[in-house]
């Protein structure tokens, strides 16, 4: 038994805005004879919209009526209506991110694409969809080896790194193509860490001086040092640190890395033919991408060709944010779908501990959230009925406030544990509106969405904005 | 995951058996999980290997010696080998049945020799039997859930204790009453017909321990059937196998059991014509 559902990505980015839909099939991979085992099963990319440069009103706001049509033009070429989207997610990267409006432009859209479409922004988040989105997790698992993919963008260069298909780091840097510009020949902007990034090698570069290629070509060999540090092809001088947008945290002390993806719009300009006017873009894209081609660590790395390349982080939203749950789960239908969810995630322990309740204060939470466990600590029935009193413990103060419970779990208790709660709220005369799934992963700080049920009824679609994703 | 290594184990054994007295117990190879196990010496990439070890029971990866298995290997497959025969050959205990307060009935099987030549035996009750279960059982009830060894007295003890208050906890929270439950030793799946006529039940659930593999021996499964009859074509039965730890969790598969027999009763049908979203 097949089904389908389709999913959109948008990707809000620096330089430009694209769309992609694709279809998500889902099959019960289980014999009739076994309890069944829903997977998505195929990933497929229907429609590519054009890619627009992103609108803007001003340097620090985006026009979000013109965003509105242009997504609504792609939906109509497309032939897609907004109810036959299931799911999917739009991102917001780069310096878009950092626009006044932002946060409302990601929510307009969020709402206008289809019921149950995710905003997401962040650059971790980013760096996950572009890595997969360039399909350096199957480079990675294929061949047994760490493969980091590279997203240079406008904005920023997004690394993500997969050993043997799972992701092990993610960073990002602010260096990109659009971070000095160009206009009449004449430096039209540029972003202050770069500017100090040219200071500590003693270049001095100032907005409205002419556009010296030399120059211009110097500070882009030093921007391509910082990526070669960040592969750790380079050590890492002291201006590295500043470079990275969220900081160096977490930031592994070595990493052995045995091949390259790139993507984003400067790898474009890598992989494609030598363009003649180096400003075509109004900006150091062009030459950026020619100090990568020329400096001497791109010529050691091994260097595969990604699955996408401009597109890597739209497809990555498309496809690879949509997961499902367990196929036996236990749920309430009226509950969904609930978005933006904040989870608490609390250490696995068979008696009431009050973490929940402490770590509700601790995110400074005021309505429902999501309670995650591992469900490692369950060997047997007895510990499946400590298991649900514990979670009925713990979120009891929810209870009184008339929030649902909404248990995510890794291991497959969901449907069991979901009945020993039922059974125990029936004989309080208590009523139990309650979603428990398992085959997710998510930790606090994390937001879940929990999806309707797909076609079939026994799994829900989820997308947990979040570094730890599910193989 | 496993901490203890498979060739420690092996170790273990040899270094030790000669002090091992009469009334030490050896190592149990067979509880090491052999899909966490990795063995070939100096490999180019042991993690991705066992990347895709997650994907089989087949023996893999494990090395050799020469053209032949290595010590460790060898012994596992014999470990495994006997705990197959011992599975069809080992009693279910009385702690079991008492445990989960079941009365007990033989087919007309009176060996497990018996019931191994004879299947036809392995589906019928003496007239004794049937007065039994007709004295301590309730009468028509909607479900009928009974436990039965089948080829694994093993998977009986493996999953029962889980998977049968699972099933029970599922049903109540569908506010579903099943009837009393028993024990039916030397049982085939198709005794379950004869109970269904027996009780006059609607759903009738027989947990029977399947025929023991090289993989597993204790693995169970679940038939049920909607107003069975004795003689009824096999298509009729709605089947639930592979419950065993390595398999689906005999509790989760209890939970899905019981939203099965809520489709059962809802539907009034089983096996090929119970439609399943």
């Amino acid at each position: 038994m097949r089904d389908s559902i389709i999913s959109v990505g948008i990707d809000l980015g620096t330089s430009t805005t694209q769309l992609v839909f694709s279809r998500i099939t889902i099959e019960n991979l289980a014999s009739d004879f076994n309890v069944p085992k829903i997977h998505i099963v195929d990933k497929e990319i229907i429609y590519r919209s054009g890619v627009y440069f992103t609108p803007l009103l001003s340097s620090t706001e985006i026009n979000a009526e013109e965003v509105r049509s242009l997504i609504a033009l792609e939906y109509l070429k497309a032939g897609i209506n907004q109810a036959d989207v299931a799911t999917g997610a739009i991102i917001i990267t780069g310096e878009t991110a950092r626009k006044h409006n932002a946060s409302q432009v990601l929510n307009m859209l969020s709402d206008f694409s289809g019921e149950f479409v995710v905003a997401a922004a962040g650059p971790d988040l980013e760096s996950v969809l572009s890595g997969r989105g360039a399909g350096a997790d199957k480079l990675s698992k294929a061949n047994g080896i760490v493969v980091a993919n590279l997203d240079i963008g406008g904005g920023t260069t997004n690394m993500s790194v997969f050993r043997n298909g799972q992701l092990i780091h993610v960073s990002c840097l602010d260096i990109g193509g659009r971070l000095i510009r160009i206009e009449n020949g004449r430096i039209s902007y540029i972003y202050h860490k770069i500017k100090d990034l040219a200071l500590s090698k003693n270049i001095v570069l100032n907005v409205g001086e002419e556009a010296d290629k030399n120059k211009l070509k110097e500070i882009c060999r030093i921007m391509t040092q910082s990526l070669a540090q960040l592969l750790y092809m380079e050590t890492a001088e002291p201006e590295l640190s500043r470079l990275f947008t969220n900081g160096a945290i977490n930031y592994p002390e070595s990493l052995k890395i045995d091949a390259v993806t790139f993507s984003g719009g400067v790898a474009g300009l890598l992989y494609g033919a030598k363009t003649e006017d180096c400003y075509q873009y109004g900006d150091i894209g062009v030459l950026l991408a020619e100090a990568i081609k020329e400096s001497a660590w791109f010529q050691k790395i091994k260097i595969h060709q990604p699955d996408e390349i401009i597109q890597a982080t739209v497809v990555g939203a498309g496809i690879h944010t949509t997961e499902l749950s367990g196929s036996t789960i236990s749920y309430d239908p009226e509950l969904l779908p609930i978005k933006n969810i904040p989870v608490i995630r609390i250490e696995d322990s068979l008696v009431y501990t009050g973490a929940v309740e402490k770590g509700y204060k601790n995110i400074n939470a005021d309505g429902m959230i999501a309670v995650s466990l591992s469900g490692c600590l369950i060997k047997n029935f007895s510990d499946i009925q400590s298991t649900a009193e514990m979670l009925l413990a713990e979120m009891q103060f929810l209870r009184e406030s008339r929030h649902p419970l909404i248990i995510v779990m890794e291991e497959d208790f969901s449907k069991v544990i979901g009945n020993a709660i039922k059974v125990r709220c029936k004989k309080a005369g208590e009523p139990c509106s309650m979603i428990c799934i398992d085959g997710i992963a998510a930790r606090t700080g994390d937001y879940i969405d929990i999806g309707v049920p797909v076609k079939t009824g026994r799994v829900l679609p989820v997308v947990v904005k979040t570094l730890i994703f599910n193989v | 995951m496993c901490d203890v290594k498979y060739s420690d184990v092996a170790n273990a054994i040899f270094k030790n058996s000669k002090y091992l007295t009469e009334d030490e117990e050896i190592p149990d190879l067979s509880k090491l999980d052999q899909q966490k196990i990795y063995a070939v010496e100096n490999p180019a990439n042991a993690e991705a290997f066992l990347e895709l070890k997650k994907r089989t029971k087949a023996r893999i990866g494990l090395g050799r010696s020469g053209p032949r298995y290595k010590t460790d290997t060898l012994l596992r497959l014999r470990a495994d080998h006997a705990a197959a025969m011992d599975a069809v050959h080992l009693p279910v205990t009385e702690e079991l049945l008492e445990r989960h307060n079941l009365f007990c009935v033989k087919t007309l099987c009176d060996s497990k020799a018996t019931y191994l030549s004879r299947p036809d035996l392995g589906r019928l009750f003496s007239e004794d039997a049937i007065a039994l279960i007709k004295e301590k059982c309730k009468p028509d009830p909607d479900v009928e859930i009974y436990v039965s060894d089948g080829l694994s007295g093993i998977a009986v003890e493996a999953n029962i204790d889980e998977l049968l208050p699972a099933i029970l906890q599922g049903l109540e929270a569908e506010g579903i009453e099943a009837g009393t439950p028993f024990f039916v030793k030397y049982g085939r799946v198709a005794a379950q017909d004869q109970i269904t006529k027996v009780l006059n039940a609607k759903v009738c659930v027989v947990l029977l321990g399947e025929r023991p593999g090289l993989a597993t021996a204790e693995s169970l499964s679940a038939y049920m059937t909607y107003c069975g009859y004795p003689g009824m074509p096999e298509l009729g039965r709605t089947v639930i196998s592979n419950i065993h730890r390595g398999g689906t969790h005999p509790a989760e598969a209890g939970a899905h059991i019981a939203y099965l027999i809520k489709e059962m009763l809802k539907q009034k049908a089983s096996g090929q014509d119970l439609r399943l979203k």
